[in-house]
């Protein structure tokens, strides 16, 4: 069972509110200084799924692609070291400041180039702009079916059963493989590397593919090519109002907090 | 916060290895560590999680099936650990300590029987020189081992063996010749089995900290032990061979002293900006900010110091001078943020609702045990007068 895993580094979640700033002029986000970029933390649920399939049908290659910096090479060393097979990190100067349909173009094309494996793997969205729309891009553009939000992953013989999160419970839908699936948190919990898989992901090579290796036309990459318009991008300023509900008694004190709640008309 | 766990480690693997064991920590050590603490229990679910990414063999050989990791990364590794809970390295420590010994000084035939056992681990092992009556001065031990065939029959009586209850093997040190001059060239270690008739593991001592790591005694009573079990196989050798391996000891305990300090200075720095007092959190107060100044400036130069030794060991140095400064300084250092830890968070600090209490309790056993600080400071000075001798 051949799998693509699509990983993507991100600034850290875990980054103080009081150290997150933008640039609204260059409508850019400010990098925190001496914070270290993060796999993003959904991806490594997928690379757990990939890896459980592929040790569940006995043989096959897990594949990983990274588009980003050279420092996204940690992202794909990240998941060698959980376990996966190969890496390639694609990364070119023009490929920065590109938007979500450009990220699906270019993964959609090197997954051609590596050929289409049985099942491409990814995060549910990454942490950074969580917008969680590659998985169907990538889909899209390899005309073969998406699944969205998994928490569990059945592959059966040229189909996937998977249980999907929605808002108020699950799903259980199925499709035929190739196929596209994003993978929740909901999926469990991702091994830790072994120290000797570490090693040995640190021996990998990882290759590099640039705009010019994967034949991209260079009036459809960078950020002049942007379908996307970023109009603004500002951090919202939250202002909170405490107000301590009265009354003698816990009973009255519920009372009052609901006649104020329905007051707002939240109940 | 987001945190470097591998800052100052030049190795790019031994980087990568450290910083998943800090994730490890955050994720699986940190939040459970006093509960298993408090209770005093084998953390047997960490201890497996270890096992399962590898740590017992990390400084064993490949060809035995080991990982030979740098002590680079063992001391981040023991760094990382200790800033969890201290008693993890310390399950770790003996372990690493005697597999360094066999590799080091074993013959062929005890590095194939123990080491490829020591890399899961199927068994883990524990190291046994004090006793009642010996500590600092290890060449007054009294366990005696003599020949009789074949074998030797040791007999005598072992303190603070840590480990000593779930270990498979103990390095043991005992005298084949009491009257040797000197009383060193008397000694040796020999591997001994558990289960070996004759020996026995005593009671669990209780302790002020470093809980949930078993301290025990042990006993022997003409315990028969095969000749080829003496480490190196010939007599006499023995003292040289655990001081060297102490050697060993002495990174993995400054590596504990780094992470406790670590983990109080964290835990200071957070809370001296959330607590309020005259209007103002305490850490705008320069009280406190003077405070944590010094502590992060000696846990740094502690830190440095550890993986300087680390570093020369991994060059083949002798560091018995720089492991001996390190572990000093470290587990001092740990000793004194502990204190300023509890003075910053004051009454709180206090509880046993939050970890400074157990590290408070943990740092005293690091500046006695694996040599004291004086014994730190005379090995220091013996070779800085044979260094500098006129």
């Amino acid at each position: 069972m051949n799998i693509v895993v699509c990983v993507k580094q991100v600034p850290d979640p875990e980054t103080p509110a009081s150290q997150f700033a933008v640039d609204e002029a260059a409508k850019r986000v400010i990098p925190a200084q001496g914070i270290a970029p993060v796999v993003n933390p959904y991806d490594p649920q997928a690379t757990e799924a990939a890896l459980r399939l592929r040790d569940a049908a006995g043989e096959g290659t897990i594949t990983v692609i990274s588009l980003g910096p050279d420092s996204a090479r940690d992202a794909i060393k990240h998941a060698l070291a959980m376990g996966a097979d190969e890496g390639i990190l694609l990364s070119d100067p023009s490929f920065e400041g590109i938007d979500n349909f450009q990220t699906a173009a270019i993964l959609a094309e090197t997954i051609k180039k590596v050929g289409i494996p049985d099942l491409i793997l990814m995060g549910r969205a990454a942490a950074d702009w969580d917008m969680g729309v590659v998985p169907i891009g990538v889909a899209q553009l390899l005309d073969i079916p998406c699944v969205t939000v998994a928490k569990a992953v059945e592959v059966g013989d040229g189909n996937i059963t998977v249980e999907r999160v929605l808002d108020d419970g699950f799903e259980t839908v199925e499709t035929t493989l190739p196929a596209v699936v994003s993978v929740s948190n909901e999926f469990g919990e991702p091994r830790y590397p072994q120290l000797r898989q570490i090693m040995l992901a640190a021996k990998k090579n990882v290759e590099v593919w640039d705009k010019e290796s994967l034949g991209l036309d260079p009036a459809s990459v960078g950020s002049d090519n942007r379908l996307l318009a970023l109009e603004a991008l500002y951090v919202p300023k939250v202002e909170s109002n405490v107000e301590v509900i009265q009354g003698d008694s816990p009973e009255e004190k519920a009372r009052n907090l609901a006649l104020k709640l329905r007051e707002a008309k939240l109940i | 916060m987001p945190r470097d766990h591998a800052a100052d480690i030049l190795d790019p693997i031994a980087k990568e290895v450290v910083n998943n064991v800090g994730v490890w920590v955050d994720k699986e050590v940190v939040p459970v560590a006093s509960e298993f603490e408090h209770a005093d229990e084998f953390p047997e679910p960490l201890v497996n999680g270890m096992a399962e990414m590898g740590l017992f063999a990390i400084k064993i050989p490949e060809q035995y099936g080991g990982l030979d990791l740098s002590f680079e990364c063992y001391a981040g590794v023991c760094i990382e650990l200790a800033r969890g809970w201290m008693s993890l390295a310390g399950v770790l420590n003996t372990h690493v300590l005697v597999a360094w010994a066999i590799n080091a000084y074993g013959t062929e035939e005890q590095k194939e029987n123990y080491l490829r056992r020591m890399v899961e681990p199927e068994i883990r092992a524990a190291l046994s020189i004090t006793e009642p009556d010996a500590g600092s001065d290890a060449q007054a031990i009294k366990t005696q081992a003599r020949r009789d065939g074949d074998d030797y029959l040791i007999s005598g009586q072992k303190m603070w063996v840590t480990n000593g209850q779930r270990a498979g093997v103990y390095l043991v040190l005992t005298k084949t010749e009491m009257d040797t001059t000197p009383p060193h060239k008397g000694i040796s270690a020999f591997l001994v089995d558990a289960g070996t008739e004759g020996f026995t593991v005593g009671r669990k001592l209780e302790k002020l900290g470093y809980k949930g790591v078993e301290t025990t005694e042990l006993s022997f009573e003409n315990a028969r032990v095969p000749a080829l079990n003496i480490l190196g196989g010939s007599e006499g050798s023995g003292f040289q061979h655990v001081m060297s391996a102490l050697e060993v000891g002495r990174i993995n305990v400054a590596s504990r002293g780094v992470g406790v300090a670590q983990a109080a200075f964290e835990d200071s720095i957070h809370y001296a900006q959330q607590r309020t007092a005259f209007g103002k959190p305490i850490a705008q107060h320069q009280a406190q900010q003077l405070r944590l100044a010094e502590m992060a400036t000696k846990i740094r130069a502690a830190r440095l110091l550890t993986f300087d030794a680390a570093r020369k060991k991994d060059a083949g140095q002798r560091t018995d001078l720089d492991a001996g400064m390190a572990k000093l300084y470290a587990t001092e250092v740990a000793q004194e943020v502990v204190l300023e830890a509890m003075r910053i968070h004051g009454g709180v600090g206090y509880s046993n609702e939050l970890p400074l209490e157990r590290y408070y309790r943990d740092a005293p056993v690091m500046v006695i045990a694996e040599g004291t600080s004086d014994i730190q400071k005379l090995v220091i000075a013996r070779n800085l007068l044979r260094e500098y001798q006129i």
